[in-house]
């Protein structure tokens, strides 16, 4: 078993991850659909590089700067588009996601359809991990604060939360752009370890992919996400030597899990020290006979 | 002036087949309220039934012809079955509809790859190459022939739809789903018969589209226009489906032909956003709002 | 509960596989099964065995396989060692081309990956074959950044073909000076790397000698009616039409061209050339001239045609020449080197000088490409490539 290859596989299921992270906040939490995320993507991606090949900036500003980017771009489609229906929000990203691909396809400035090759190789499996954690840290703090209740409130009951006083369009706002920012750091990691740009990296197969990842590790649980992108990134490589086959089982797969247990993997809940002390008391309550609830073995 | 009539007609004829991809995606979005991704893959296998039946089962044309439409409207129905029913039936959000969807897609796109391989095949030769010359224009047969079956399959279902008990079912149905079940139809057929119906012309639509080009597992990639065009004609209008098909072909057209053929792709999607943003019910359809 | 434990279990079983995923069989392997390591040589191949490519892909995987149960059978390399080969598919993704090349370097510890087809999966595997000091002979790979970035030539990166800017200042010179074309119009793939590169030299040549470009053209990967642009090409009136694309949407070109009642000849690169041309467009594509890498009557070229029919019952598809040069290249260098050690067989690979079916491969030291190598212009007769002349261009 080779070190270099579960290595690499880790460091894309890492990169996968960061923008998982941001839509999940997106859809998970907030209830709205992207279909155009690999856009952000490919925005932090360009100017990432431009920052280090063309200005010659360290590696976390040039990834900085390209969440940046990409958060100011989502900043714009937000103001046109946040206020449409739901599907037609999600058609509307669709629609960004690949304009956004089609333009880089025609500016020969960042190589066009032919790609950038010559980025330097800065991401390593460490500071993918890293940024992750911190990443995660990050969105945990959002989502346990008041602004990401308003933003669950905002998921599950629009109507009524507007009526309760919560401002709906800064709320959906801010958590696009949010998203949108953690999908640019995961593009400028990409364009650091593939050391090479193409516009078809970044089409509308890979947004569909962070999608997929985000409802199989379950809407709202940033751990389910976690495990999500560990294991939807693993799986062709475990597919591997079922090489023609391997995507059929993918779609297959995704069908089923649909139909089984839409709620994902997680359904919710997630892998905190708290819920994992519930979980032993489950357990163990369930063995010894009591009811689920009790605590430390007590009788009623 | 002969270069604008020549590009209107091709056009036309991209057009047409956008109108019968996309009128199957809008039939299915009016009752369900959603936009069934896995059409392109049911196109697909229509290419793939008529070529076999013409080829290895040495069926004559007409017979092929039918027989892959019909195929396709049981495939269709089995999807539905199959991946859409138990998400219905648990209520879930529209967008686990569109994650199957996506699913089922991939699926069909890829058994197609690992059982009957990736190279393409070619439908023989039913019309002459040859065009018909109007002047400088020139019309290819194959072209005029999709346009009068697409016209005719057209006609057809408005028949259908605004002249029998079904299609008034459907109507229904399409309307408001519960109240209609409330009155007594049967709205678990009618969402078969829907589904039935969209396959059947997705599987004309992969036959002429076949014909046209040629039979490649990926063909579904191209109904994502068929997509925009119905979004454009109003999402759950079939005549919205149609013009929307129709007008997005010309565009595109005239803008290859008069501007940059680069930017084609980029316009149909600027003008779907355009869409969205400023009369999202597109041209025709029907207008939604927000149930409090 | 239950759902949730058992979701749990499910998990880690998916993370236990992929830990184990590492010791499964690769797609394709052949050679000695269960002969003792050290007799055994492991090659690496790595192309598109699904989409759009996925014809030559195929053909270049089965040319090595046949190729290496040649070899083994006359007694192998290096004094009675066995070649194997161990194939990926790459999916025509340079992320997965990534992934397949660490794979075979780390994992299956090849000393030598031939392949890929594609310049855009060659590209980023460079640091992946530097860090593992791992060598890598593309097969079809024309852009010119697989070998050579800013100036610098990539130490582990090789080929056996010529690259783009040759093939379009070839395809502009001939189209010029010999069949003397002085207006040509261009319809290009503009998502697309190898397209985009051959345009862009042809145009540079074509005019540089004096000729009009008279439209220029372009559509995206995945279209598949071309009719705007062709009528708007039918309206400058060029002499000749030169496609620097692939088969399928030469195939649709071609057809659409002459239903609108376009009649100049066709003109194509390396992505042309596939039996599946004949199959969807054998009337339209008649006089087409291609800049081709092999002359298909050479005795050479029609006994390893022979051979792949005889075994395999299809065709033999342009990679498989390629495929065949870069494994006469490969054996070469690992005899020379006198090892299978992958850093040697670089250092050998950098003064390679053999003759293959395609031409004669110098390698230069500096570029790892083939020096000078001549193009062979191909006409389309009937179902036949038939063989003009070779031809050579100057590059500046």
């Amino acid at each position: 078993m080779d070190f270099n290859y579960i290595s690499g596989i880790l460091t894309l299921a890492g990169i996968n991850l960061m923008a998982v992270l941001g839509l999940s906040l997106l859809t998970g939490f907030t209830g709205m659909f992207s279909f155009g995320h690999a856009g952000f993507m490919a925005i932090g991606g360009y100017t990432s590089a431009m920052m280090t090949v063309k200005f010659g900036l360290p590696f976390i500003p040039a990834l900085l700067i390209g969440g940046l980017a990409a958060a100011l771009v989502s900043s714009v489609i937000g103001k046109l588009t946040l206020n449409l229906k739901g599907d037609y929000f999600c058609i509307a990203t669709l629609g960004f996601g690949e304009a956004i691909r089609l333009i880089l396809d025609n500016v020969q400035y960042f190589g066009g359809a032919r790609g950038w090759p010559g980025i330097p190789h800065h991401t390593s499996l460490l500071n993918v991990i890293i940024i992750n954690i911190v990443a995660i840290i990050v969105l945990a703090n959002i989502v346990r604060s008041k602004h990401g209740r308003n933003m669950i409130a905002v998921r599950e009951e629009e109507l009524a939360s507007q009526i309760v006083g919560i401002n709906v369009f800064k709320y959906k706002l801010i958590s696009l752009m949010i998203s949108a920012a953690y999908a640019g750091i995961a593009g400028g990691l990409m364009a650091h370890y593939m050391t090479f740009l193409q516009p078809k990296m970044f089409s509308l197969v890979k947004s569909t992919e962070l999608t997929i990842i985000v409802i199989f590790g379950g809407l709202g649980s940033i751990s389910g996400s976690v495990l999500g992108a560990l294991v939807l990134t693993s799986l062709p490589e475990i597919l591997r030597t079922f090489s023609e086959w391997r995507l059929v089982i993918y779609g297959l797969s995704v069908v089923i899990i649909m139909i089984t247990r839409p709620s994902g993997l997680m359904g919710g809940y997630e892998f905190t020290p708290s819920s994992m002390k519930k979980l032993f008391t489950r357990i163990r309550n369930r063995k010894n006979g009591l009811p689920n609830h009790m605590e430390g073995g007590k009788t009623a | 002036m002969s270069q604008f009539l020549q590009q209107l007609i091709n056009g036309l004829s991209i057009g047409s087949v956008y109108a019968l991809m996309a009128v199957g995606y809008s039939l299915v979005y009016s009752i369900m309220n959603f936009s069934n991704f896995a059409h392109g893959g049911v196109i697909m296998l229509g290419a793939y039934f008529g070529y076999f039946y013409l080829t290895a089962a040495g069926l004559p044309f007409p017979v092929a012809f039918i027989g892959a439409a019909l195929t396709t409207c049981l495939l269709a129905v089995i999807i539905e079955r199959g991946a859409y029913k138990p998400l219905r039936e648990r209520k879930a959000p529209f967008l686990y509809f569109i994650i199957s969807a996506m699913g089922t897609s991939i699926f069909l796109e890829n058994i197609v790859i690992a059982t009957i391989g990736p190279t393409f095949r070619t439908y023989p030769e039913i019309l002459s190459r040859t065009p018909i010359q109007i002047g400088s224009v020139s019309v290819g047969r194959l072209d005029l022939t999709m346009f009068i079956i697409s016209a005719i399959c057209l006609a057809l279902l408005v028949f259908f739809i605004d002249h029998t008990k079904m299609g008034k079912a459907i109507q229904a149905t399409a309307y408001n789903i519960k109240a209609s079940a409330l009155m007594g139809i049967n709205t678990d057929l009618v969402i078969i018969v829907v589904f039935a119906l969209g396959g059947f012309f997705a599987g004309i639509a992969g036959v002429l589209f076949g014909m046209k080009y040629t039979v490649y597992p990926q063909i579904g990639i191209i109904t994502n226009k068929s997509f925009i065009a119905a979004v454009f004609g109003g999402l759950g209008s079939l005549p919205g489906a149609v013009i929307g098909s129709i007008l997005l072909g010309i565009i595109e057209t005239i803008t290859s032909g008069y501007f940059s053929s680069q930017y084609r792709d980029l316009i149909a999607f600027v003008l779907l956003i355009a869409v969205l943003i400023f009369r999202p019910r597109g041209l025709m359809g029907k207008v939604t709002e927000d149930k409090a | 509960m239950y759902k949730k434990s058992l979701a749990l279990l499910l998990v880690s079983l998916m993370i236990l596989t992929l830990a184990l995923s590492g010791c499964s069989k690769p797609a394709t392997q052949t050679g000695t099964e269960g002969g003792a390591a050290a007799d055994v040589i492991k090659v690496g191949w790595m192309g598109s065995l699904t989409g759009d490519q996925a014809v030559w892909g195929q053909c270049e995987l089965d040319t090595v396989k046949m190729l290496f149960e040649e070899i083994n059978a006359k007694g192998g390399v290096l004094g009675g060692k066995k070649l194997e080969v161990i194939g990926y598919d790459t999916k025509g993704d340079p992320q997965e081309a990534v992934n397949v090349a660490k794979r075979l370097t780390g994992q299956d510890k090849v000393v030598a990956i031939i392949g890929p087809n594609a310049s855009g999966s060659a590209i980023p595997i460079a640091p992946v074959l530097e860090e593992a000091k791992v060598p890598d002979i593309a097969t079809v790979a024309t852009n010119p950044k697989v070998t050579v970035l800013d100036g610098k030539v990539k130490p582990f990166n090789f080929r056996v073909c010529f690259i783009d800017p040759y093939q379009g200042a070839v395809a502009a010179g001939y189209a010029y000076d010999v069949l003397k074309f002085t207006k040509a119009a261009i319809l290009y793939d503009v998502a697309d790397d190898y397209s985009q590169g051959l345009t862009e030299f042809f145009e540079e040549f074509f005019k540089a000698k004096g000729g009009t470009i008279v439209a220029k053209e372009a559509f995206k990967f995945g279209d598949v009616d071309f009719r705007p642009q062709l009528s708007k090409i039918k309206e400058a009136g060029p002499e000749v039409l030169f496609l620097p694309v692939f088969f399928k949407e030469a195939a649709l070109i071609a057809n659409q061209a002459r239903e609108l009642g376009i009649t100049v000849p066709l003109m194509g690169g390396d992505g042309l050339p596939s039996e599946q041309l004949f199959t969807m467009a054998k009337d339209a594509v008649q006089g087409t001239y291609i800049v081709n890498h092999v002359d298909y009557d050479d005795p050479e070229v029609q006994d390893l045609k022979t051979r792949y029919r005889n075994k395999y019952g299809k065709e033999l598809e342009l990679n498989g020449y390629l495929a065949h040069d870069a494994v006469v290249l490969l054996v070469d260098a690992i005899e020379r080197a006198g090892s299978a050690d992958p850093v040697k067989i670089t250092e050998a690979l950098e003064t390679a000088d053999v003759q293959g079916v395609t031409g004669r491969i110098k390698i230069g030291k500096d570029t790892h490409n083939p020096e000078g190598k001549e193009a062979a212009i191909v006409k389309i007769e009937g179902d036949k490539y038939v063989f003009q002349q070779k031809y050579s261009a100057q590059l500046d």
